[in-house]
């Protein structure tokens, strides 16, 4: 090797050194600790003079400290001397502003979800709508968002491994909210910013701020995996190798599945469906969507301009704000899945709120065993005792983030991936200088 | 329509400081939102429009999660640039890592020069900060820096409740000698110097006093408090010269690890401490801590750097 060091953050020291073992080389040593006031300090323990620099640091525990330690120790080894700097990002932080957003946040507290003995696959978290700190406004929504009384008692008694089907809401809309723009003259933002669409305004875009101080902290080339949106390569003005799981994933699917041919891919959210069909197509098997829509589907009011109906529509305003609590998401399927083997595909997992209520409709439709392979398995929060409780019957996950953990509690429920062969590869050949592209097509 | 006022943002965790300033400039702190998901990522959201805005953003950093702060403070000011704030300024009256200003040792960082760089890209026009542990650190920013001191607001506080008349002003080490000795001079006192040898970070070995400091009101005087080591030491050392009593004046009171204890059991009368950096929590464990006030300072540096006068009368002057 010539000139290759590899550096390993605090995140994940077994992937580094996994790594390292691939490349057959010596992990190089890195003294990160903290002052007493929270600061970082970072020590190299060899030369990095005119060297090639690889920095191995994930996104995951505390995501924040992770970051700065990554950026810290970059400009280490910049002001080192260092020839070049490679900053190898796993899971990258900040990839994706996430799509569900938490329970009514309680007064602006962290909210992550706690174990629970039951857990009803059937309700979203939480619906956008307008937020507010008054705590007592997100209880009454979460008991009235899950389900009525009688389908909570059901599903409790539900054999969760195998769900009863349970779709039929007997609930009736009583509000027309669909076109906020025909009763309201401005759209309803209230003192965070939130309008009754869920959209937010002046939220903040992180994604080009986490990229700029890479470059800033003097990284030369990224190499990360799976990255949640494809454009984020855009925001950079250095290089960013873009690894993708999709082989691995495929020969899973291959070597692992009996009768691999007659199953079906299924994407959780219409997002990831570009990323299902790709497997798909590569293994060939037929392919499945689940459509998320946020919440109830009313009849459509067309929009009223004239000043007489003013009154109609603050009256409506009045029964739309009080009907929120009544809205709840609903799931389709876009194919058929009965008696048959599905394979959910999804790149990252944090709450697992979307794909444990996507294996529960799935089996609901009547499907026979269903695997869930995930690139990136951060399962924050209850989201292992979730999947552990859910209809998912294996995990497949690879070791962007540490992994112990979740094998401890799931067994032989979840099956982990290496990655650091593909990691190894990638640094070996842009080392020397060799393409990349084909770790894309072939895996490792 | 813009009115390009003044709009004051603080981060929701430690806003005691900007609401004090807040209140001096009868302005209410912007609402917004910092919420974190569960990977331990942070989402932010303004409340209300900051187009064509003149922004302000005050951030305390106390002990422990500096890095949390520091990720929620790029994210706050990334958010207020991507909505087309006319100009930010960034209010930070302690400054993160100021310690690692040099590279020391092969291969050390440079953190506070990162620090420099980071505001900066993240799209900061402007920084106030107050006693930075070295005034160079303004060299590492391509961005005007303001760097206010404590020391106006210090000087009132010793006239008004400590007989200076009989008082010493002593730099806890050789660093610290010149902002002592202007100390000094702005009291008229004289003035001793405590030389210490340090073996490790936070750690102190032998320290030797240089001055006559018997049957004085010693006043210690630094720009950084943490584990407070230094001051217990120093404490030690000028009463075993005969000084009638100590007490520490540190500008940015950090408090951290077994301060409380080191201090609680420290032969020190009182340590006072602006509230730069917030540590409301610890006055309740420990009734030597005092606290100055710098609220005024920085909030008339807000409104003076908002009108565009000149912010060089606070560097001598503390406003009422």
């Amino acid at each position: 090797m010539r000139d290759l060091l590899v550096l390993g953050g605090t995140s994940h020291p077994n992937l580094t050194k996994s790594i390292c073992r691939n490349l057959t080389i010596q992990q190089t040593e890195v003294l990160s600790k903290k002052f007493s006031n929270g600061e970082t300090s970072i020590e190299i323990s060899e030369s990095v003079r005119e060297k090639d620099v690889f920095i191995v640091q994930s996104s995951c525990g505390h995501v924040n400290d992770n970051f700065l330690e990554l950026l810290i120790t970059i400009a280490a080894c910049k002001t080192a001397s260092a020839k070049r700097v490679t900053a190898v990002l796993p899971l990258f932080p900040y990839s994706r502003q996430p799509d569900i957003p938490f329970l009514p946040s309680l007064s602006g507290a962290p909210s992550i979800s706690e174990t629970k003995e039951y857990y009803t696959f059937e309700s979203a978290p939480s619906t956008p709508r307008p937020l507010s700190r008054n705590s007592e406004s997100g209880k009454e929504l979460t008991n009235n968002s899950s389900s009525s009384p009688l389908e909570k008692k059901i599903i409790n008694n539900n054999n969760l491994k195998m769900p009863i089907p349970n779709r039929s809401v007997n609930f009736q809309p009583k509000a027309i909210v669909t076109n906020s723009a025909s009763v309201n003259f401005l759209p309803q933002v209230d003192e965070n910013g939130k309008t009754e669409s869920g959209y937010k305004q002046w939220i903040s875009p992180n994604g080009t701020l986490i990229a700029n101080l890479l470059t800033t902290a003097g990284a030369d080339r990224l190499v990360t995996m799976d990255l949640h949106d494809p454009q984020f390569q855009g925001f950079f003005n250095i290089p960013v190798d873009n690894l993708y799981s999709r082989p691995l994933l495929k020969h899973y699917i291959m070597d692992y599945i009996p009768n691999y041919q007659e199953c079906i891919i299924v994407s959780p959210d219409s997002g990831g469906a570009k990323r299902a069909t790709a497997i798909a197509d590569s293994v060939g098997c037929s392919f499945a969507l689940i459509h998320k829509e946020r919440r109830a589907k009313f009849a459509n009011q067309p929009p009223s301009t004239s000043s007489s109906s003013m009154s109609v529509s603050m009256s409506q305003q009045k029964s739309l704000n009080s009907n929120y609590t009544t809205m709840i998401p609903t799931t389709m399927l876009v194919g058929d899945v009965k008696d048959k083997v599905c394979v959910l595909i999804d790149d990252l997992v944090d709450t697992s709120y979307t794909i444990t209520r996507a294996a529960k409709l799935l089996k609901d439709e009547g499907a026979k065993y269903v695997y869930a392979l995930v690139t990136h398995g951060v399962f924050s929060g209850d989201a292992i005792n979730r999947i552990k409780k859910s209809g998912i019957d294996k995990l497949v996950t690879t070791n962007s983030v540490p992994q112990s953990e979740h094998v401890a509690i799931l067994g032989d429920q979840i099956e982990v991936l290496d990655v650091s062969r593909i990691f190894a590869e990638s640094i070996r050949r842009i080392n020397n200088g060799e393409s990349v592209s084909m770790l894309f097509d072939y895996g490792w | 329509m813009s009115t390009n006022s003044i709009k004051l943002l603080a981060s929701d965790v430690h806003r005691g400081l900007a609401e004090l300033c807040a209140k001096r400039l009868g302005i209410r702190i912007t609402p917004s939102e910092l919420k974190r998901e569960s990977t331990g990522e942070i989402q932010y959201s303004i409340g209300e429009s900051v187009r064509d805005e003149d922004i302000f953003i005050l951030c305390q950093i106390g002990s422990g999660e500096v890095n949390d702060r520091v990720i929620e403070l790029m994210i706050m000011i990334n958010a207020c640039k991507t909505a087309s704030a006319r100009r930010i300024t960034v209010i930070l009256p302690n400054f993160p890592y100021a310690r690692q200003d040099r590279k020391d040792k092969s291969r050390a960082p440079i953190t506070a020069k990162l620090m420099a760089d980071m505001l900066t890209t993240a799209g900061c026009d402007h920084v106030i900060t107050m006693d930075l542990h070295a005034s160079q650190i303004q060299g590492f920013f391509d961005i005007p820096v303001d760097n206010l001191y404590a020391e106006p607001s210090v000087v009132r506080y010793i006239k008004e409740k400590i007989d200076y008349k009989q008082s010493i002003i002593i730099s806890p080490d050789a660093g610290g000698a010149k902002r002592a000795a202007g100390l000094a001079d702005r009291l008229d006192l004289n003035f001793a110097l405590i030389h210490k040898e340090r073996a490790r970070a936070n750690e102190v070995s032998r320290m030797v006093l240089v001055g006559d400091v018997s049957d004085k009101i010693c006043v210690i005087v630094d720009d950084m408090a943490d584990t407070c080591g230094t001051l217990a030491k120093a404490a030690e050392v000028l009463l075993e010269n005969n000084a009638k009593e100590v007490i520490a004046i540190v500008t940015h009171g950090i408090l951290s690890g077994n301060a409380i204890k080191n201090i609680n059991q420290s032969k020190l009368k009182k340590v006072v401490c602006t509230n730069t950096v917030p540590f409301e929590d610890k006055i309740k464990l420990c009734d030597k801590l005092d606290t100055i006030d710098v609220s005024a300072v920085l909030a008339e540096s807000i409104r003076r750097l908002h009108n565009g006068e000149s912010i060089s009368y606070l560097f001598k002057n503390a406003p009422l």
